[in-house]
């Protein structure tokens, strides 16, 4: 009989172990103190990711590590457990848990209602319900056996646990998953953590991510001012929850590529280096990753297959989705590869036994093995500063390790035990009876040729029949005992059954045959079992062919960005936009990302050239009001401090769409939800780039203000929130400024105190809002404001006389022609609809010849979309102009590119083609003004972004990708995996007009 | 000033008041032809240098100017240089039942319960709509009224851009019922990632069941001989006579399919399709079924992330290759179904004949409608309804028109719009 002989250590009950460190506990019976050493020998120690003792000891005493080493002879007291075969490894930590925290129920409920304008949190907290840095969860914590029970089973044996709720979550703690919270908890604050998720706040503001990021930012600033006072000048709980905490490892817990940099990003302002936890699609961004310098939390759900089998509802998934489903068990690998430091976590699974499995996967996609165990070991036992005590096997730490089969990241590698706090978890016998071989099984006189087969553990026994049949045994086999049945021949449904124990040359015992009556049978081994060639591993996709990251990540993405080139277009009808007007066959050099030349016969050997025989140059169109791109709204009355520059999106088809419409640069707009909206991002729309870099550098500052029944909420009639008249938005306007100059002197005064007296004084609060709104009447800031009636068109110019500062743009400006002379008078730009009207009571009385009547009044005048869908065809907006005021070409054309670019001050830089200018231009096939036109090739700074031949290709590419990862996920289905029904979750395009959000079904009622 | 070409227009005018909709104008007083223009015939045929003469509001003349033309007894207009067309139609619209959307007291068009085929948009049909003539000055003189909502939202009628009231702007009373088929697919909304996605409509067979017993009732009714009345099974029979057309709403091809098969199971008579690309993916199917499509307004974005960044402008002319008749539509901000020529415009820039572009808003929809006898195409026989443009009619450029007649009656163009702008620029001293 071919057995492993292994040493059994004594038993340990599990009963009372905690009591014995804990001298506090009087116990309740005599006292059974034991030393808990134990010897483990013979084993592949991983004493930490790199370092890997061959044939060694670990010894252990009261819990600590006490020493580990080749050649190690156990001392004298310990245990000696003999795991020769097994590895040892330190247990894994896992740093995005709630373990042990009472779940957070989010309150449900519908749109509409009255809006909850102040925190709901009763006590001396923050005035805003998101923040909760006063809560610690070590105060909370308490253990619980069966979710400690599941971490453990898939190697982890210590945790960082926090609660999931609110912008600011305050302090987590630090647990080892053991069977006592007195022992268990290590630290109990080890870190503050920060979200993009309000959780149960219902509190009006903030709404939106530019809104959360707003509140975080100011909320450092009330940090830093409340500090300064001692006594305090009112008692906010959160806000001393947050000083306090500031010294932690800060932890974001952010989502996605593009959160986690609007995270870092915030971090960045107040110097403070996030740990942030992402979603694992890392990899689609790796370079701007690596560059925000952050160490990740990165889980390992990787998405399920869709079930794509009918073609139709196969379009329900998008590209993005597909190669995500593709290339998420590649993201670890790259991470490694790219040089980020990272934990793995093991939050978001779903089922938390598929938690090595992924890990596996990763390790078959490129991550290292040492860099895996760094991940769930080392690594996030430093990053909250818990090195000292876990994350590694040298002495003096916590004995929190595993014991596995076999190599950690192998297929078939078990989990026999998980020690905590040096206290034993078992999940599989170390010592596995092995029973393979060649039999002759004897029941009743007659006598089968049985095989015992498969590694131990799992081993299964047939009766050969001859050599193409066999009956299968249905069979338990353990160490000592077997309970096997068998049918007596291959069809018949009776079973023979047996049960027995192990003897010196196989089995022995007892049966009943079919007819009830008893036996007596046995088994004497006759052979060892055959060496088989193990199969391939399942699984191993390392060979397989795997798509590539494309900018954006989804379809039209590109695998490499377009480069700038040196550009002639030869011979068409430019549209100068300059004194010049319109000139026919007329050459345009390119270079640099500039206009390098315009005029006849021009020539650069450098140049490619580009025929414009018969096709019109025009500068790209600039859209003075869109929401693509991380357009949104955010609801506070005054909303002035967010910023759509901190949520700027560059994965938004809308960009590509919009370029295939002529399209070079937008200007990214707030909604209309509130009388101040937020601060614009002026964009080019440089597909395929990174957010930050969609942003034009240098550009002035401009800022969404909004008039009329938006702000009021017309439409929402149990809405309580200020202002819900027209009267009440020029309030708000004139409180905003109001307070804006005072804080202004207020900062004044404490900027010109004597050097002496300044450091002894209390510096100001810090406010955004004041900021953002004193930038305005410095004539810092430029308001775009969202209007449609004269009355309060006129009032808002009234203000700004009031203050001291001009309008920058009325948008929308429905009711512009009735008030055009005063506008002119004023200086204010106008950016209008071309013929919208009669969608709300206030703009009944829109016409189409708005647009001409301001531009024939002398008011600079633009056409905008707020729509993606009007914003691709803003040449033919602009072009009804002609039939509705008859106003001449080149000025119609200006509409949509000089005069926005003036109302953007960015005229410098864009609106005409003029020498110097950014090469920034449109090829059409046709006069641009016409139904007739299409695009031929949209150009940014020189850079070819979209051309509509290589659109053609791209679309062959774009389904050629969706077919390959097609058939790839139908295997998943014909493998019997796992896959989802349903299509992809899709972003809606925003429009001015949702202030709740259910209005994105409700497109009809703009 | 010179600008104001259609100034001249103010000539038709008699004391329009701001704030009040246009006049209606009177029976077509004595025969008109119309002399020199393009006519765009709406049947695929241009005359270059034409005469198109009418009386009593039918037409009665179509014929090639350069050759012998006998004007007598007609008053002559000339239009030389300038192009005639048939008056543009716009099928399922919400013209005359909704007004400002946002505001539930101006809304007419969606009746409380999924069932409601006896429901008539006719009879709230509002004349005094501000968008009627809007929609003539663009060179739209016909549009379905339709309701909607519901599972069966009710029937419609084809109303003149024109008229005192309802009985005098109906064209075709009743000639539609419009079911809006289940969906496969449902959505569901995430406010937080403010993200939809799709997911099986576990309700879908119990809907389709529900509908399809509706229109067994609606046929076992009819054959029952003794009952006591029901309206809206009455509503019903006119699908089965063949007297209304069946409009099937249908998101998904596969729902195209289903609701198309179901109605034809059950002796509809006339069925057209309501629905987008999705139509494109089961052409063979409504081409073999001899299935016309009334698609939606093809200035929209892509249905899908990876569709064809054109993909609704190509769509017409990709149903037209496919052999469907196909009728271009509206629907959202009612203020823009004025651009219906513009979508057509548009299906030539992506490779649409322009006489086939101007057939999908003129005599493909009439027959998609049933009232091609009467309208839809400028031939002898037919309603005098039509219009005079400066130029091209399907572009903004040259979409600017001097004349229309809604059965033979010469329409205003002039309308509060026209009366703002020149107010406003008489304000300003840009006219005088």
């Amino acid at each position: 009989m071919n057995r492993i002989r292994l040493f059994q250590a004594v038993f340990l009950l599990l009963l009372g172990f905690g009591g014995w460190s804990q001298v506090t506990v009087t116990p309740n019976d005599v006292k059974d103190e034991r030393d808990r050493a134990y010897a483990f020998t013979n084993a592949t120690i991983m004493v930490d990711a790199s370092t890997k003792l061959e044939n060694a000891t670990l010894l252990i005493k009261d819990g600590k590590v006490i020493q580990t080493g080749v050649g190690l002879a156990p001392p004298v007291g310990y245990n000696v457990i003999d795991l020769e075969g097994k590895y040892i490894y330190p247990s894994f930590i896992d740093l995005a848990t709630n373990y042990g925290l009472p779940e957070v129920k989010r309150p449900r409920g519908g749109f509409g209602g009255a809006e909850q304008m102040f925190t709901k949190t009763k006590g001396a907290y923050s005035p805003n319900e998101a923040l909760k840095s006063h809560y610690n969860a070590g105060e909370e914590f308490t253990g619980n056996s069966k979710s400690a029970d599941m971490m453990r089973k898939i190697g982890f044996g210590a945790v960082l646990t926090s609660r999931p709720d609110g912008l600011a979550r305050g302090t987590g703690a630090f647990v080892t998953l053991g069977n006592n919270d007195n022992i268990d908890v290590i630290a109990e604050r080890a870190s503050a953590s920060y979200s993009f998720d309000k959780g149960t706040s219902r509190q009006l503001y903030p709404a939106s991510k530019m809104g959360f990021i707003s509140l975080l930012r100011q909320t450092y600033l009330d940090a830093s001012w409340y500090q300064q006072f001692n006594p305090r000048p009112f008692k906010d709980q959160s806000l001393e929850g947050w000083i306090a905490s500031q010294g932690l490892p800060q932890i974001f817990d952010a989502g996605g590529w593009i959160d986690v940099l609007r995270a870092d990003k915030i971090g960045d302002e107040f110097g403070v280096q996030y740990i942030i936890k992402s979603s694992g699609n890392s990899y689609q961004r790796i370079d701007e990753i690596k560059r925000s310098g952050a160490a990740l939390i990165v889980p390992v759900n990787y998405p399920d297959a869709f079930d794509v089998e009918d073609p139709l509802d196969a379009e329900n998934v998008t590209l993005e989705d597909m190669k995500h489903w593709e290339l998420a068990s590649y993201n670890l690998g790259r991470l490694e590869s790219a040089g980020v430091t990272f934990a793995i976590t093991s939050a978001g699974l779903v089922k938390k036994n598929e938690f090595l499995g992924n890990v596996r996967k990763a390790v078959n996609n490129g991550l290292s093995k040492t860099a895996a165990l760094r991940a769930l070991t080392e690594t996030p036992a430093r990053l909250v500063r818990m090195n000292g005590q876990v994350g590694s096997l040298k002495p003096g730490m916590i004995a929190n390790f595993i014991i596995t089969s076999g190599d950690l990241f192998e297929d078939k590698t078990a989990i026999h035990e998980n020690w905590v706090q040096g206290n034993p978890n078992r999940y599989k016998p170390l010592e596995a009876a092995d029973n393979a071989g060649s039999y002759d099984l004897t029941v009743n006189g007659t006598t089968y040729k049985m095989e015992v087969s498969g590694k131990p553990g799992s081993q299964k026994a047939k009766i050969i029949v001859n050599d193409s049949t066999s009956i299968d045994i249905k069979g338990k086999f353990s160490k000592d005992l077997v309970t096997m049945s068998f049918p007596e021949e291959v069809k018949s449904k009776e079973n023979i059954r047996l049960s027995g124990w192990t003897n010196d040359d196989g089995w022995k015992g007892t049966g009943q045959l079919v007819d009830g009556s008893w036996i007596e049978w046995t088994a004497t081994q006759t052979g060892d079992p055959e060496a088989k060639e193990e199969r391939k591993k399942k699984g191993d996709d390392s060979d397989e062919e795997i798509g590539d990251v494309v900018f954006p990540f989804m379809a039209y993405g590109n695998k490499e960005l377009p480069s700038q080139e040196t550009l002639l277009i030869r011979n068409g009808t430019v549209w100068t936009n300059e004194a010049e007007g319109i000139v026919e066959e007329t050459d345009v050099l390119v270079k640099d990302g500039k206009i390098a030349g315009v005029g006849k016969g021009l020539s650069d050997p450098a140049a490619r050239v580009i025929d414009g025989t018969g096709k019109h140059l025009t500068n790209g169109i600039i859209d003075e009001h869109t929401h693509i791109a991380g357009g949104g709204n955010d609801r506070a009355t005054n909303s002035s401090m967010v910023r759509i520059g901190d949520q700027v999106n560059s994965e938004d088809m809308n960009i590509y769409r919009s370029l295939a419409g002529g399209v070079t640069a937008a200007q990214v707009l707030h909604g209309s939800a509130n009388p101040v909206g937020g601060q614009s991002a002026l964009i080019k729309l440089r597909w395929g780039a990174a957010p930050e870099d969609l942003k034009i550098k240098g550009a002035a500052e401009h800022i969404k203000f909004a008039l009329g029944e938006n702000v009021k909420r017309s439409r929402a009639p149990s809405s309580i929130r200020f202002p819900q008249t027209r009267m009440g938005v020029e309030q708000v306007y004139v409180d905003g400024f109001t307070n804006a100059v005072e804080y202004e002197k207020e900062w004044n005064a404490y900027n010109n105190l004597p050097r002496k007296s300044k450091p002894s004084a209390k510096k100001p609060r810090r406010d955004l809002v004041h900021e953002a709104m004193l930038e305005i009447v410095n004539g810092e800031r430029f308001i775009t404001c969202h209007s449609y009636v004269q009355s309060e068109i006129n009032m808002l110019m009234k203000v700004a006389d009031q203050f001291d500062f001009t309008v920058n743009t009325f948008t929308h400006i429905l009711e512009g022609y009735k008030v055009a002379d005063k506008m002119r008078e004023h200086g204010v730009g106008a950016s209008t609809f071309s013929d919208w009207w009669n969608y709300k009571w206030e703009v009944r009385y829109a016409i189409p010849y708005n647009a001409a009547i301001m531009h024939n009044e002398g008011v600079l005048t633009a056409i905008n979309s707020d729509d993606a869908n009007s914003g691709r065809r803003l040449n033919q907006e602009a072009a009804k102009s002609v039939k509705y005021g008859g106003m001449a070409r080149e000025d119609i054309w200006k509409m949509v590119t000089l005069n926005p670019a003036k109302m953007l001050h960015l005229e410098d830089q864009m609106g005409s083609i003029k020498v110097g200018k950014d090469a920034d231009l449109v090829l059409w096939t046709d006069d641009p003004l016409s139904v007739y036109a299409k695009v031929e090739k949209t150009i940014i700074d020189g850079t070819i972004y979209f051309d509509a031949e290589q659109d053609q290709e791209a679309r062959a590419a774009v389904q050629a990708e969706r077919a390959r990862l097609i058939q790839k996920m139908r295997g998943v289905k014909k493998s019997g995996g796992r896959t989802q029904k349903g299509g992809s979750w899709i972003e809606l395009e925003f429009h001015c007009d949702m202030v709740h959000g259910h209005e994105a079904f409700d497109t009809e009622n703009r | 000033m010179k600008k104001f070409i259609y100034t001249l227009l103010i000539a038709f005018i008699s004391g329009s008041v701001f704030g009040q909709v246009p006049v209606p104008v009177g029976e077509q007083q004595g025969p008109i032809m119309l002399i020199g223009g393009v006519a765009h015939l709406g049947n695929g045929q241009v005359i270059q240098n034409s005469a198109i003469g009418f009386d009593s509001g039918k037409i009665t003349q179509v014929a090639d100017a350069s050759g012998n033309v006998n004007t007598d007894g007609f008053t002559v207009i000339r239009i030389d240089g300038k192009h005639v067309y048939p008056g543009f139609i716009l099928p399922n619209s919400q013209v005359g039942l909704q007004e400002v959307s946002s505001i539930r007291a101006m809304s007419d068009n969606s009746e409380e319960g999924d069932f409601n085929p006896s429901v008539r948009s006719l009879i709230s049909y509002n004349t005094d709509s501000e968008y009627i003539a809007t929609f003539r000055y663009n060179g739209v003189l016909l549009a379905e009224s339709t309701p909607t909502s519901g599972r069966i939202s009710g029937t419609s009628s084809v109303m003149e851009m024109e008229g005192w009231n309802w009985e005098d702007a109906a064209h075709t009373v009743d000639m539609g019922m419009h079911v809006n088929w289940p969906s496969k697919m449902n959505r569901r909304f995430d406010f937080a990632t403010f993200s939809v996605k799709t997911e099986p409509n576990k309700n879908y067979d119990k809907q389709v069941v529900e509908l399809e017993s509706y229109f067994k009732d609606a046929q076992s009714y009819a054959e029952a001989p003794s009952k006591t009345t029901n309206l809206k099974l009455e509503a019903m029979q006119g699908l089965f006579d063949g007297s209304k057309t069946l409009f099937l709403h249908a998101g998904g091809a596969k729902e195209i399919v289903e609701s198309v098969k179901l109605a034809q199971d059950n002796n509809v008579q006339k069925i057209v399709v309501v629905a987008s690309g999705s139509a494109l993916m089961v052409a063979s199917f409504l081409k073999d079924n001899n299935i016309g499509v009334i698609i939606p307004p093809t200035h929209r974005l892509p249905e899908r992330q990876h569709s064809d960044v054109y993909g609704p402008y190509k769509l017409p002319k990709q149903l037209f290759d496919a052999g469907l008749t196909v009728g271009l539509s509206h629907s959202g901000m009612l203020g823009h179904a004025r651009n219906l020529p513009f979508f057509a415009g548009t299906a030539v820039a992506y490779g649409l004949d322009k006489e086939e572009a101007l057939k999908m808003i003129t005599s493909n929809t009439a027959k998609l409608l049933g009232i091609d006898d009467r309208v839809g195409t400028l031939e002898v026989g037919k309603d005098a309804t039509l219009f005079v443009s400066e130029g091209d009619a399907l572009d903004m450029r040259t979409n600017i028109i001097s004349h229309a007649f809604i059965s033979g009656k010469q329409v205003t163009l002039y309308n509060k719009q026209q009366e703002l702008y020149e107010r406003y620029s008489r304000k300003y001293g840009h006219i005088d």
